[in-house]
């Protein structure tokens, strides 16, 4: 049986990569990008996602803006910097290349 | 009698706690804090956190609620998790939500009668809930009431299971239970010594 703790670290790897994806695809608040990942395998709580998002932003790959909201205080919004969107498309070619890879492996 | 509140100042926002949900809040933010020692984000993450924190609450919490009780903070933990900072090992825990397995001697708030000593003990039996509460009553009867004694230091002991979305409400007398047995656990935990 496959057990967890070898799917674990593969999700973990990957989500940095999807956070990107998410962020790439338009400007999105926390709420939405847990929203997107919720009921699939990578359902994230804001405790491991702003942690995540701090480090993307150190890193200079996503930044924030700050936009009023009709009920609550202003929230931040993430988009992707040029670099973040550098990093999007290589790691997508990567998976690509992972993906053909795996699958013609052993055929 | 007053109810005295703690107004916590979340990023910014003041928002008033009840005591015994103030000091899980507390104890909540000081792990939280712990995790991202060393981190050079600390104090965005942790403000990050705490709207995060107001937020959940504000959400959970009836019009008419003044403060922020054990009963609306719990569900809003539980739902931001706890802090795992990316790259490291140190915070390899299972990925959320925790699936429960049921193998632990808990007691279990939702869709629990007085705090949840007979449901937790069905769990881990694996039997029905009915015939644990029987079972029970049963030995209330032939112990002369000792039973009340078994039953109170079993609910000041066993930990509470982890809120599970879907498994039912909070009813109030396992709520006042639990809000109970946290605020004297705090206060013995505060205790020095």
């Amino acid at each position: 049986m496959l057990s967890e703790s070898k799917l674990a670290p593969i999700r973990k790897g990957l989500l940095e990569f999807l956070v990107l994806k998410i962020v790439g695809a338009r400007s999105v608040y926390v709420p939405d990008i847990l929203r997107r990942l919720a009921g699939t395998e990578f359902a994230t709580q804001e405790g491991t996602l702003y942690p995540l998002l701090s480090k993307l932003r150190r890193e200079d790959l996503v930044q924030y803006q700050w936009q009023e909201s009709d009920a609550g205080p202003p929230r931040k919004y993430y988009r992707l910097t040029d670099a973040g969107k550098a990093q999007l498309e290589t790691l997508d070619d990567y998976w690509h290349r992972i993906n053909r890879t795996i699958s013609e492996i052993g055929h | 009698m007053e109810r005295i509140y703690v107004t916590a100042r979340l990023n910014g926002t003041s928002l008033q706690f009840e005591e015994a949900a103030f000091a899980r809040l507390e104890s909540y933010l000081a792990e939280a804090g712990k995790a991202l020692e060393g981190n050079p984000d600390r104090a965005e993450i942790l403000a990050d956190l705490e709207q995060a924190v107001a937020d959940q609450c504000r959400q959970r919490m009836r019009a008419d609620q003044v403060a922020v009780t054990l009963r609306n903070l719990e569900p809003a933990l539980e739902e931001i998790g706890p802090v795992q900072v990316p790259g490291s090992d140190a915070s390899d825990a299972p990925p959320p939500p925790p699936r429960h397995d049921g193998r632990h001697l808990e007691q279990v708030s939702q869709g629990a009668l007085i705090s949840g000593v007979c449901k937790g003990l069905a769990r881990y039996m694996d039997l029905d809930v009915v015939l644990v509460r029987i079972i029970a009553l049963v030995l209330l009867f032939i112990s002369g009431g000792a039973m009340i004694v078994v039953y109170l230091v079993l609910m000041m002991l066993l930990p509470f299971a982890p809120y599970q979305p879907g498994a039912g409400q909070v009813g109030k007398l396992p709520a006042k239970c639990r809000e109970f047995v946290e605020y004297v656990r705090s206060k013995l935990s505060a205790a020095p010594g």
